[in-house]
């Protein structure tokens, strides 16, 4: 049986452990409530281009925008978003094996360190990475989003795929991969918008008896109002992600630390054990001296 | 009959209130929507937004994006918007210069990478002019 003293070391160690793992728990649940707020609060910002791009639809034929045309697959364009730090459970994990069942030629950019340490390691076709900010902002997802879609014009892809850990609920996060280029319609899109801003999908409102001016006009608004979608659509997947990462870290360390609670009782009473055998021999070796004198 | 004004970016919405007039930067220049305007679709430029409500004259920072006039409703999407209490002029200043930095020291730069740059420097001019202009 192990001494007493290695016991109350270890005692120490595990109740360092499990109030680290608490603090992280906290924060980790702060941080998780502001990026679910943060997912909220894009949902009038698509609702709104929904209702704009619904507008220019009924009066533009599908446009031949190079976002539209379809085209061979030769060279899969993939955005991977993980996260920057680790101890998170098996969130990033999960997430790189959607990576590994990819067996199609494709080139990635990555959002997060955990993604580019595994593209680097497993030799795969980087083109380029963007660090995971605890704060996404718009801007920065705006130069990952340009920079795949300026590939995808120079036909370095040949399409732009998500993948990325979707949050369903604190517990369940599900990695998706989900192709933003080339768009199918913009009826499609319309409905994407509806429902990400938490809207029922419904045939979009008919417009197109009121007259609408166009400035400078339809086409050129919808030609500019594309890469806003995608730049919009990639911003959504990856505070999701966040809200995601956030939820993952608070569950991994909840259990690490309802862990640390259990093995800190069961060694309190190893520990107690071995000092009342410890107390008990030393009785019996008083009494057997007592009799022998 | 007064005029609803909405701003909103993906991070959050940014303004909403009821009304006057409000003058938009549109690519083909300035638009002024008054009460009753026809329905108006119009691509927005970085530069600053008038609004004005009773005898108070407010202005508000935007960059890139779209505005759509509807019964008497104008929809504002932008990548960017700030009212202008809410600016720091301190903070925009010092992102102005890293960003003008950055154009001074780039040789073969990406020219999206540069183009988001000389958008930066024009949204902070934009700030800039717009707290300055009080006093």
């Amino acid at each position: 049986m192990a001494s007493t003293r290695d016991i109350r070391r270890r005692i120490k160690s595990v109740k360092n452990t499990r109030q680290i793992t608490k603090a992280m728990e906290l924060v980790a649940a702060s941080k998780m409530k502001k990026a679910q707020a943060a997912a909220l609060a894009g949902r009038p910002y698509a609702e709104l281009m929904a209702k704009m791009l619904g507008a220019i639809a009924d009066r533009v034929e599908e446009a031949q925008h190079p976002f539209l045309a379809k085209r061979e697959i030769r060279t899969r364009g993939i955005i991977l978003i993980t996260s920057d730090k680790g101890l998170c459970g098996p969130l990033n994990s999960n997430v790189l094996k959607v990576v590994t069942d990819i067996k199609t030629p494709a080139k990635y950019a990555v959002i997060g360190r955990k993604g580019t340490q595994f593209i680097a390691r497993t030799h795969r076709d980087l083109l380029a990475d963007f660090p995971a900010n605890d704060r996404t902002s718009f801007a920065d997802i705006k130069i990952v989003a340009e920079f795949m879609v300026k590939q995808f014009i120079e036909g370095v892809v040949d399409t732009v795929e998500v993948i990325w850990p979707r949050f369903r609920n604190t517990l369940v996060q599900a990695p998706t991969i989900m192709t933003l280029l080339p768009l199918t319609s913009v009826k499609d899109i319309i409905a994407d918008l509806h429902s990400d801003a938490g809207l029922a999908v419904t045939n979009a409102t008919k417009s197109a008896d009121n007259p609408m001016l166009f400035e400078p006009d339809a086409a050129s608004v919808l030609e500019a109002i594309l890469p806003l979608y995608i730049n919009r659509e990639l911003f959504q997947h990856a505070i999701d992600a966040k809200a995601s990462e956030h939820s993952a870290r608070m569950v991994a360390m909840k259990t690490a630390k309802d862990n640390a609670t259990k093995l800190l009782g069961e060694l309190t009473l190893e520990y107690n054990k071995a000092r009342q055998a410890g107390i008990t021999q030393e009785i019996l070796e008083i009494a057997a001296a007592q009799f022998a004198a | 009959m007064a005029l609803t004004l909405e701003i909103v970016t993906p991070e959050s919405r940014v303004y909403s209130d009821t009304i006057d007039t409000v003058v938009i930067p549109t690519t083909s220049g300035e638009i002024g929507i008054l009460p009753g305007h026809i329905p108006l679709l119009t691509q927005v430029q970085d530069g600053e937004l008038r609004v004005t409500k009773g005898t108070v004259v407010s202005f508000l920072a935007v960059g890139g994006g779209f505005a759509q006039v509807f019964s008497n409703k104008v929809s504002i999407i932008a990548e960017r918007a700030i009212t202008e209490d809410k600016i720091d002029e301190k903070a925009v200043e010092n992102a102005m210069q890293r960003a003008e930095q950055a154009i001074k020291d780039a040789k073969d730069m990406d020219p999206a990478e540069f183009e988001h740059l000389q958008s930066m420097v024009r949204f902070s001019g934009t700030q800039l002019a717009l707290k300055r202009r009080r006093r």
